[in-house]
């Protein structure tokens, strides 16, 4: 891919007023987005996320201050020429209904006076980027479903290799499960592209998901808190953050969290052939944390738990009584094993590294513990990475 | 004789009127016959130049209607407060009867095509222009919104986006406009200006075959405009008939 260009976007005290409007859309804003990050603006509607979004390309005037992409204020420059060095993503898609897809796709490119080979050729590398049939390519938008036209637009905005991209709510109108294919299909493509990305939403949720930094605002486009999403569900600044973030901020970062990053219980284990009294005395040691054996084969890999009549006779049989119930792997992201064991009504769930050993043992209780530790609230806890996909 | 309408229509009226009068054929003689069909072989030929003149009239009014219609359109898109007023004027022309249209003309420019001409493309107005502005205004705000934030320029979004998203509606106008102005224009042979009217105001109103004969060539004529204009509108839309699968 050819995709490397991306610049920082820096607003300066970036104000929007609208005539006849008491105070202003957005008031004086100033906010830093690093180039080749994820940047979400989230809050309530009416809080000036979409007017501060809408600066950056010049679709709303700036009345003062400045917004600068890379080196450059946008206020110097020509606005058509602007934007179409900035990609742009709505809710509504707005693909033309009168041309095809591949023409969708390359219309920035036309605009910009590429020469139609190159068009076409850029049409078909991002069909396939988004993962489309080349063959939609020569189809209508109407032909296409709302999921697959809310690609191509992603990829038309994609189509010059655009410094910034500016994405406001752009999977707002999909059904949810279309929603989060989208949401990590895109995801993946920016761990690929590292554009610079503003995003506008106001469901936190997503923002948690989407963004490497959150701006969280409220009216007049004030920023009460601009922070990577851990921080902002672990420190929330002030009570404006925490309501919007939701009382149920800790059941968030479990989205921020995989296995591995908890202390896991470890299981008794027993293997084939061993001799029961073996594995009894491991279950009577005072620090055990599993009230059941795990059966392993000899390579470590978890076949079953066993029950207290396989451990009446004197070995341990090769088929244990109890079904081994879900497995869970160490990278699997923690919100998604919590909801693997309430799912399977379940206690505890071995856990495998990617060999397939086990590693170690979830318990609803562990996560429980986790969720009233002052550990889920604190600073203290390591930085997690973001689980991408 | 006696009839306003030839008496009217001057010069027009005279001679056709006595030559069909003094019909020759068993069935011109008859008056309950309906239509005759000896007639009507013998005399098709008288229908060509009317039949010219009157397509050549459409043709051009409607032509006229379209330039001034479309052009006051794009004016008044770009320039929203034109909007009232564009509508009431072009309203106000539609309303005035055509018969009193004509003969108000009459003294400003004389008996003839161009009166004809003013006053048809001035009935087109309303309707193509109220198409026209139906188009554009029908084109999602969201792809408009789209084309701008993508950098296209106005004149870019009018051109490439707004108008051929509007051809449907444009060309609905157009289909409406013309039929009617195919039908009004029997009435210009009250202002001497020709057309297929001649052969009906002309004629013997006893004697309906000539009257019919010129009401087919009319509906031929409409069927084969609209025919023309849908079939413009399919290839000018290929997006419409791409359904989903």
């Amino acid at each position: 891919m050819s995709e490397q260009a991306a610049s920082s976007v820096r607003y300066e005290e970036a104000t929007k007023r609208y005539p006849g409007a008491p105070s202003p859309a957005v008031d004086g804003l100033t906010l830093e987005v690093p180039a080749g990050e994820i940047c979400v603006l989230v809050g309530p509607s009416g809080c000036g996320k979409t007017t501060a979004m809408r600066m950056v390309n010049r679709t709303v005037e700036i009345s003062e201050g400045d917004v600068l992409v890379g080196e450059d204020s946008v206020r110097d420059r020509e606005p058509a020429q602007l934007r179409r060095e900035i990609g742009y993503v709505i809710q509504q898609i707005g693909l033309f209904p009168h041309r095809t897809i591949s023409e969708n796709i390359g219309a920035v490119p036309q605009l910009l006076g590429w020469k139609k080979e190159r068009i076409r050729e850029r049409s078909a590398e991002l069909l396939e980027l988004i993962g489309l049939d080349p063959e939609l390519g020569d189809r209508y938008p109407a032909q296409l479903s709302g999921g697959q036209q809310q690609r191509v637009g992603v990829a038309r905005a994609l189509a010059a290799d655009p410094l910034v991209m500016l994405m406001d709510e752009p999977f707002g109108a999909i059904d949810p499960i279309n929603r989060e294919r989208l949401q990590n299909e895109f995801l993946r493509l920016q761990a690929e592209i590292r554009k610079t990305v503003l995003f506008v939403t106001h469901d936190i949720d997503e923002a948690i998901k989407m963004g490497d930094r959150i701006a969280v605002m409220r009216e007049g486009g004030r920023v009460e808190q601009y922070a990577t999403p851990a921080e902002l569900l672990m420190a929330p600044a002030n009570e404006f953050v925490e309501d919007f973030v939701g009382a149920d901020r800790a059941l968030k970062r479990l989205a921020l969290m995989r296995v591995r990053d908890i202390h896991l219980w470890e299981a008794p284990l027993a293997h084939v052939g061993q001799a029961t009294a073996e594995v009894r005395a491991k279950l009577e040691r005072p620090d055990v944390e599993v009230p059941f054996p795990l059966l392993v084969d000899g390579e470590r890999r978890p076949l079953g738990w066993l029950s207290e009549r396989d451990l009446a006779a004197g070995v341990v049989p090769g088929r244990p009584d109890s079904p081994l119930g879900p497995v869970l792997e160490l990278d699997d992201v923690m919100r998604d094993a919590l909801a693997d064991l309430l799912q399977h009504e379940t206690q505890y769930a071995p856990v495998i590294d990617h060999a397939g050993r086990i590693a170690g043992v979830l318990s609803v209780e562990i996560i429980s513990e986790f969720l009233g530790s002052p550990e889920a609230k604190s600073d203290e806890h390591p930085a997690v990475e973001r689980p991408h996909g | 004789m006696g009839n306003p309408f030839v008496l009217a229509a001057g010069e027009v009226g005279g001679d056709f009127f006595k030559e069909r009068s003094s019909g020759t054929l068993p069935c011109q003689a008859n008056e309950s016959h309906l239509f005759c069909v000896d007639w009507a072989k013998e005399n098709i030929d008288r229908y060509g130049t009317p039949a010219q003149q009157h397509l050549e009239i459409v043709l051009l009014s409607v032509l006229i209607g379209f330039v001034v219609a479309f052009a006051l359109a794009l004016l008044a898109h770009r320039t929203r407060w034109l909007q009232p007023p564009l509508l009431a004027a072009t309203g106000v022309l539609y309303t005035i009867p055509s018969i009193a249209f004509f003969f108000l003309l009459l003294p400003l420019t004389g008996f003839g095509r161009d009166t004809a001409v003013i006053v048809l493309s001035a009935y087109t107005l309303q309707i193509i222009y109220r198409n026209t502005m139906l188009g554009l205004d029908n084109v999602p705000d969201s792809v408009k919104d789209a084309a701008r934030g993508m950098g296209l320029t106005n004149r870019q979004i009018l051109w490439k986006v707004e108008l051929p998203l509007a051809t449907p509606e444009i060309i609905a106008g157009l289909r409406v406009a013309t039929a009617s102005t195919i039908a009004i224009t029997t009435l210009v042979v009250l202002i001497s200006a020709g057309g297929l009217g001649t052969e009906m105001y002309g004629s013997n109103f006893n004697f309906p075959t000539a009257i019919l004969i010129a009401v087919a060539i009319i509906a031929l004529m409409v069927l084969a405009f609209d025919l023309l204009l849908l079939t413009a509108q399919r290839l000018l839309t290929p997006w419409r008939k791409a359904r989903p699968r």
